[in-house]
């Protein structure tokens, strides 16, 4: 069937923010399934309140609105655009779950407007456990037994009746929020009790543990004619009880007979059609029992996931491309196979290789929490490997990770828990996979392992393979290794480093060594047909073959572009945008673009995306063998975060042209001696500072410039590690527990600006002229990380003067540094000095938010400089013009998925993604971001204020404006006294550690509506915690800084007084004409 | 491990490493896609006269059960792999794979850059080549290898058939698991073959066939004599013109029996309406073919093993008036595709025949049926054994075809595609 005529118009609903089981992998499917609609002719509007991504760039779709995915902005959009068709497959959970309220309150028969692509009544089946279980009963499918709980007492009944251990699901939640496996009767309450309040229908299904079964994935597509095809299987390799998105999972299905595949394809396809799919890409889940084949339905997502991404990318099988298009009434034979472009994609892709897909963490951002990994997923990013065998890719994505390592240990960074070994080489964690690999180090045998762990044996067998080819090379000399020695351990996946380590080398020898003896990579291509049909496509992998390579020589002026790595804290999708721009700038100017990645979840790694597409760790090992091949004109490394920044200096040695800013820029900008050498030169003030290697000289330190003290190990970067120190006790205890602190990794101890206004700076620079991006005033004190704080421009509070001095700071500062590109820069302001806290001249994670705000694409222009161009040349606008409206960005935090960590915002970023929100003033844009955080801001109610001795002052005017809103105000003792005292009617409520009924029965009763609480100083009081988790836990609107609670309070008053306005970017002065 | 080497008739040489047994053997090198299901391809005898070189890298993982096995003993003449693997893991697996090929005597290399191979396959086209783990001199096994003798004009259908009539009604135990128990067996119905594979056999019991298997070459009389509901053809090696000893048969059964072919089977059919053939470049074979069914208008994704192929045109002229009015044969025929029509031709011998079914990839015919007499046939592998089971419905439209069921091959896919398995959802309610 052709495409629909009869709707003109798609509504496309994004995933939202950035949140830990919904990252930019729905930014991939959406921006390309917005990018189809638009190819064949629809008009396309879009909802996504997240900045930085590219399926919000205003020229992809006809309208965009950077606005809250809630029921009530949407419907407002969908009265405003009069759209016929809803797609809600491509934005995650999020996108579907705002469809089905939309269609419950009848707004989409009110507009008339169609759901593609699902219905209600099949998302419904798919995910609600009870029609999902009937469904598969009818199909003849089993699932696991199981029941409903409403109550504690529920699942109690039913823990009787199916016994321990008990998986837990709430329904309806995000990437399992809320899920967990209760072995004891205490655990089972402690997650029921969670989950029915996180469940919106207040339901948890209590089921039999299948934990240690094997469990798998299928990627399925079906189109309007019913036909089905499965474009990957995916095994994991940690069995049933963690999480898929927190396993280490391969693809294609690896210990699978025919017989057991291809039932598990036909229930695949039977689930489809069952839940009532129309058209486009679901997964399937199930679990196998490895000892009788026994099948069991996991689970269905009706829409694309992120598994889709990782089958996508794994295979080179557009998903959400080819999803969008079905949506819209083609059949699968009607597309065509966007790789070969000669066969249709109608097909199912076979692969000539193995793809290992690897979780990455942040619990070192989140002490207190528990570590084990379950069905409640952790993980904040993930990298994916490709290699001709399990053991290669294995290598590859162990060194992809950016957490130390440079392959699955041997590598120098092992450190391993000896009184606890035993019990982590089984217990799944983060490290278990070092566990596993030091046990066959230490003799453990196959079983031994599988005992301990549940991991099936061929992939413990393929890893105890590579950990003998590692110990043969242990010990002995370099220049004793044959060609074929070498050879066999690349083929095994073991890294330069890894080599290096082993022979007591450095990895820079062995590259030198391999050479010489011709050991060095051939490099394949991904063409969904394994070569059964030649592929245009230029998607490549490394690997160690006798055989040929497939690159094609080019005459082009080439660039290549380093992307980010695995998403993590402080490094996710802010940087992939920077480098899909770059990555289109340059495209445009000319140039073939080449883009190195390992992230599954990014557009970067789209074959789409740029003219080559390596997908490879981002090691310098693997880095220079591509420069090898391409011998590319530069390489661009400031855009995709510290990623490709920590090897730009090691390119640069090895005769590589670092297109921008050179690496001794970058360094310069780094040492904080020569940088203030700098600032002393140019007369810019900063913060006093010192250094101290013991407590002692820490103490001397603080005599010189007084607390507060920010204090950071000199070791990390990104604010790993970094407090602030009110007094000498707290400073003593940071010294000692810092175990690394030595003379050669000293501590840095800043004069800590408290109350200071943050604000940041971002400018191009090409090295004559500076264009300011933007300023942006951050609502957050200094002390809060950038990252985590959020931010508004153009400033709402500072004067002419004070933007003006920030100006002409970044222009004399970028222009001393040489910068060629760009460069972010951070201030403080207290009692008016501008003070320069850091400089990074590279981009920031505010590029996209700057260039979405301001219309000004800085990555572009950052990437055109690069290759030398002048500012002058871009007809840009007037960097001092005033801008009509205002938009906030808001960090959004992961707290609820670590339950136990403190919810507290400090100098340690924390936060996963972040929204934005456009007005024409500073309050609604706040507010906007507010909702689109999933705060939802009471308009009436119970607040609880209770706030240190410092903010005693501040919180009277607040608490005078919540008054008059009609608030009623509860505060604990202190607080009462100083409110009552400027005659603000409060109750005092006692404190946790007094006896019921006390402030947290009121928050568990639901009595409170909001919290402002501010911490003081390093906060030793614990009740400060429990409120904080609790209302995380409770969804309760909370604010732990006064300029928040500012922020706040003049946000409620904006939403009571008005509807917030609908912004789309292209209404907005820059994006006219 | 021993050296091994690969040596192509056009020169090409690849050095890897013997994974099974020893010694030196020659063959038409293909490639087969299928990423799991190595068992049923090693033992499909219609890979008789071939190397096979698995496009998946790593192969033996999930070891051996003997009950996949598509025939007792291997035809292939060897395997190529880019790495095999000797421990493997499953709980039906019983051996190692490179055990079980030594047992066998079968050659294979492993350490072969398998996507190189398949790629010079692709564009230089199927070609005869050696393995051999004595021989390691390029010149003297290139020279060999120019010598030894093409598959085509051989009939190697011989080389692979049984010699006696036996009874068929055995299904794999460990199966059980996972694939329906038959139906009574309703039919009697007499199979040819021609190197036919287990699978194939087991489907038609398990859809209440009471099998009679016979040789290739068994005269039609002889079959007739048996007063059989249906006459099955089966797959089978190698160019199907020299088989002419069966396609012969098939003349004599058109008309007089309901009759089902695949593969080679359906080369017979058309070869009894006095089609022409052709040699494809490089085949198809795997496990991932779209196929679209002109009659219903979806898409089986299939399972194929053949290097011949039905040339459409030459069955006849095209009836415009059942042919949408086109009457000029398409050189492509996913033309029919886009037209949304089953062509029918005028065959001089056995009346209308219409297409059914066309690959997608590239437009080469894969089924046909007659109107005027009962009888159809497809060129891919319902049985799949290995690959996606979405053709099942054939086996089915064979039992309807022999209750004269006029609209025989109107089967939903995707309910008759459930119908031959178990997913063990009542075991599960008693073990509960």
């Amino acid at each position: 069937m052709p495409k629909r005529t009869d709707i003109k118009r798609i509504l496309v609903i994004g995933s939202g923010p950035i949140v830990i089981g919904q990252a930019c992998e729905f930014d991939y499917s959406g921006a390309q399934a917005c990018k189809v609609l638009k190819e064949d002719g629809y008009e396309v509007v879009l909802v996504n309140s997240n900045p930085a991504t590219i399926m919000t760039d205003p020229e992809l779709v006809d309208r965009t609105y950077v606005e809250p995915i809630t029921k009530d902005f949407v419907e407002r959009i969908i009265e405003k655009e009069r759209p016929d068709a809803l797609l809600p497959t491509l934005g995650g959970q999020t996108a579907l779950n705002t469809a089905v309220e939309l269609a419950k309150a009848g707004v989409l028969d009110k507009y008339n407007v169609e759901m593609i692509g699902c219905d209600l009544a099949a998302i419904e089946r798919g995910e609600d456990r009870k029609q999902f279980n009937e469904a598969m009963k009818e199909l003849g499918l089993e699932v696991a037994r199981s029941g409903y709980a409403y109550s504690v007492d529920d699942a109690l009944n039913l823990a009787q009746t199916i016994g321990y251990p008990l998986v837990l699901r709430p329904s309806f939640t995000l990437g399992g929020a809320g899920g967990g496996i209760a072995h004891t009767e205490e655990e089972l309450i402690t997650i029921v009790s969670q989950g029915l309040e996180l469940s919106p229908v207040s339901e948890v299904l209590v089921e039999e543990s299948i934990e240690g079964w094997k469990e798998y994935e299928m990627e399925v597509m079906r189109d309007s004619a019913g036909n089905g095809i499965i474009v990957c299987s995916i095994e994991n390799l940690d069995p049933m009880g963690v999480h898929t998105g927190d396993s280490i999972t391969v693809a294609p299905a690896q210990t699978l007979s025919d017989v057991e595949y291809q039932r598990m394809r036909v229930a695949s396809l039977a689930i489809l059609e069952k839940i009532g799919v129309e058209t486009g890409g679901s997964n399937v889940q199930f679990a196998v029992n490895p000892s009788d084949g026994r099948l069991i339905v996991i689970e269905m997502n009706p829409r694309v996931s992120r598994s889709s991404a990782l089958a996508s990318k794994a295979t080179g099988f557009p998903i959400a491309k080819a999803a969008a298009k079905l949506a819209v009434g083609y059949t699968l034979d009607e597309i065509t196979n966007d790789i070969t472009k000669a066969t249709p994609a109608c097909f199912e892709p076979s692969i000539d290789y193995c793809v290992v897909k690897v979780p990455r963490f942040a619990f070192e951002k989140f002490k207190g929490t528990d570590t084990t990994l379950s069905t409640r997923m952790k993980a904040v990013g993930e990298i994916m490997a490709i290699g001709r065998t399990f053991e290669e890719s294995f290598g590859k994505a162990m060194r992809s990770l950016e957490n130390g390592h440079y392959g699955l240990g041997a590598d120098g960074k092992d450190e391993f828990d000896e009184e606890r070994f035993g019990e982590l080489v089984g217990l799944p964690t983060e490290d278990r996979i070092f566990y596993i690999a030091e046990a066959f180090r230490r003799g453990w045998s196959i079983d031994q392992v599988h005992l301990a762990s549940g991991i099936d044996p061929w992939f413990l067998t393929r890893i105890s393979d590579v950990i003998a080819v590692e110990q043969a090379l242990n010990g002995r000399s370099l220049d004793s290794l044959s060609a074929e020695d070498l050879f066999d351990a690349k083929r095994y996946g073991l890294s330069d480093e890894q080599i290096a380590y082993l022979t007591h080398s450095t990895s820079k020898e062995v590259r030198l060594y391999r050479k010489a003896l011709g050991v060095t990579p051939v490099f394949k291509t991904v063409d969904t047909c394994a070569a059964e049909f030649l592929s245009e496509t230029e998607y490549h992998y490394k690997t160690y073959e006798k055989g040929t390579r497939e690159i094609k020589p080019s005459h082009k002026k080439r660039v290549m572009i380093l992307g980010a790595g695995p998403n993590r804290i402080g490094q996710g999708i802010e940087f992939d945008y920077c480098c899909v721009h770059a990555c289109y700038a340059l495209h445009k100017e000319g140039y073939e673009t080449i883009m190195v990645n390992c992230n599954p979840e990014t557009v970067s790694t789209d074959y789409d995306t740029s003219d080559r597409l390596y997908f490879e760790p981002l090691t310098f090992e693997d880095v220079m063998d591509i420069v090898d091949i391409e011998q590319p004109d530069g390489v661009i490394v400031t855009l995709g975060g510290q990623t490709p920044l920590k090897l730009a200096k090691d390119l640069e040695e090895a005769g590589v042209h670092i297109m921008g800013t050179k690496p001794a820029a970058i360094d310069l900008a780094e040492d904080r001696d020569r940088f203030a050498e700098v600032l002393d030169e140019l007369h810019i003030t900063y913060p006093a500072a010192g250094m101290a290697s013991s407590f002692e000289e820490a103490c001397q330190v603080a005599d010189r410039i007084g607390f507060p003290l920010l204090v950071r190990p000199s070791y990390v970067l990104g604010g790993r590690g970094m407090v602030i120190a009110y007094d000498s006790k707290y400073l003593e205890s940071y010294m000692n527990e810092a175990a690394k602190i030595t003379p050669d990794h000293p501590v840095y101890l800043d004069r800590f600006l408290e109350g200071a206004i943050e604000c940041d700076v971002d400018a191009l620079c090409d090295g004559e002229q500076v264009y300011i991006g933007a300023v942006l005033e951050h609502i957050e004190e200094a002390g809060v990380h950038s990252g985590d704080s959020a931010c508004c421009t153009p400033p709402f509070t500072l004067s002419e003067s004070q933007v003006s001095q920030l100006r002409s700071i970044t222009r004399n500062l970028a222009l001393r540094l040489n910068v060629e590109g760009l460069i972010n820069i951070q201030f403080a302001i207290k009692d008016a000095v501008v003070y320069v806290i850091e400089a990074n001249p590279r981009a920031s994670r505010t590029v996209p938010f700057v260039s979405k705000a301001t219309g000004v694409p800085l990555a572009k222009f950052a990437a055109r400089i690069m290759a030398g161009e002048k500012i002058k040349d871009f007809n840009l606008p007037d960097d001092e013009r005033r801008q009509p409206h205002y938009c906030v960005k808001e960090a959004v935090m992961p707290f609820g998925r670590f339950p136990g960590s403190d919810v507290i915002l400090g100098p340690e970023m924390k936060s996963t993604g972040e929204v934005m929100g456009i007005a024409y003033n500073f309050p609604s844009a706040y507010a906007k971001t507010q909702i689109a955080a999933s705060m939802e801001l009471p308009t009436q109610g119970t607040v609880f204020v209770s706030v240190c001795d410092r903010d005693k002052r501040a919180i009277i005017p607040l608490a005078r404006d919540l008054i008059r809103m009609g608030f009623t105000i509860v505060s604990t003792e202190g607080t009462a006294r100083a409110l009552q005292a400027a005659a603000i009617p409060c109750d005092v409520v006692k404190r946790i550690n007094e006896p019921e009924p006390n402030i947290m029965t009121m928050i568990s009763q639901g009595e409170i509506d909001m919290m402002i609480n501010t911490p003081f100083g390093q906060d030793s009081r614990p009740d400060g915690y429990i409120f904080r988790t609790m209302a995380v836990r409770e969804n309760i609107c909370y604010v732990t800084t006064m300029a928040g609670a500012q922020a706040f309070v003049s946000a409620i008053e904006t939403i009571k007084n008005e509807n917030l306005p609908l912004v789309a970017l292209q209404d907005l002065e820059q994006w006219k004409g | 491990m021993p050296p091994a080497k690969l040596v192509l008739e056009d020169g090409t040489v690849f050095d890897g490493f013997a994974c099974a047994a020893e010694g030196e053997i020659y063959g038409e090198v293909c490639f087969n896609t299928s990423l799991e299901g190595y068992l049923e391809v090693i033992s499909d005898p219609s890979y008789a006269g071939q190397i096979i070189t698995m496009t998946y890298p790593q192969i033996g993982n999930y070891g051996v059960n003997e009950d996949d096995l598509q025939s007792d003993e291997l035809a292939l003449r060897g395997l190529v792999v880019h790495d095999m693997c000797t421990t493997p893991s499953n709980w039906r697996s019983t051996q190692s794979l490179p055990d079980f090929l030594k047992q066998h005597n079968v050659v294979a290399i492993s350490g072969i850059d398998t996507r190189s191979l398949t790629a010079h396959l692709r564009d230089c086209g199927a070609q005869k080549g050696v393995i051999s783990t004595i021989d390691l001199d390029d010149a003297s096994l290139l020279e060999k290898v120019k010598k030894s003798p093409s598959i085509v004009g051989i009939n190697l259908a011989q080389t692979v058939s049984r010699t006696t009539i036996d009874t068929f009604d055995e299904l794999p135990k460990s199966q059980e698991f996972a694939v329906a128990a038959p139906q009574k067996p309703r039919y009697n119905v007499v199979a040819y073959d021609c190197g036919v594979k287990k699978s194939i056999l087991q489907g038609l019991v398990r859809c209440g066939c009471a099998l009679t298997v016979v040789p290739w070459n068994t005269p039609a009389e002889e079959v007739l004599a048996l007063d059989p509901d249906g006459v099955f053809l089966s797959n089978g090696p190698g160019d199907p013109e020299p088989v002419h000893e069966t396609y012969e048969q098939v003349q004599k059964f058109i008309g007089k029996v309901p009759i089902f072919g695949i593969c080679l089977g359906h080369q017979m059919i058309s070869l009894a309406c006095g089609a022409q053939m052709e040699k494809l470049k490089f085949g198809h074979r795997g496990g991932n073919q779209p196929v679209m069914n002109l009659r219903t208008h979806r898409v089986e994704i299939t399972a194929q093993n053949h290097g011949f192929g039905l040339l459409f045109d030459s069955l006849g002229p095209l009836i415009p008036e059942l042919s949408g009015g086109f009457s000029q044969h398409s050189a492509d025929l996913r033309d029919w595709v886009e037209r949304s029509v089953a062509p029918v031709v005028q065959n001089e011998r056995f009346g209308r025949i219409q297409l059914t079914h066309v690959n997608l990839n590239d437009g080469t015919a894969e089924g046909i049926a007659l109107l005027d007499y009962p009888v159809f046939c497809v060129q891919y592998h319902p049985e799949a054994s290995p690959g996606p089971t979405d053709a099942h419905y054939l086996f089915t439209a064979f039992t309807r075809l022999m209750d004269k069921d006029p609209h025989y091959l109107d089967i939903d896919i995707a309910t008759d595609r459930l119908s031959g398995w178990v997913f063990g959802s009542e075991e599960g309610a008693q073990n509960a």
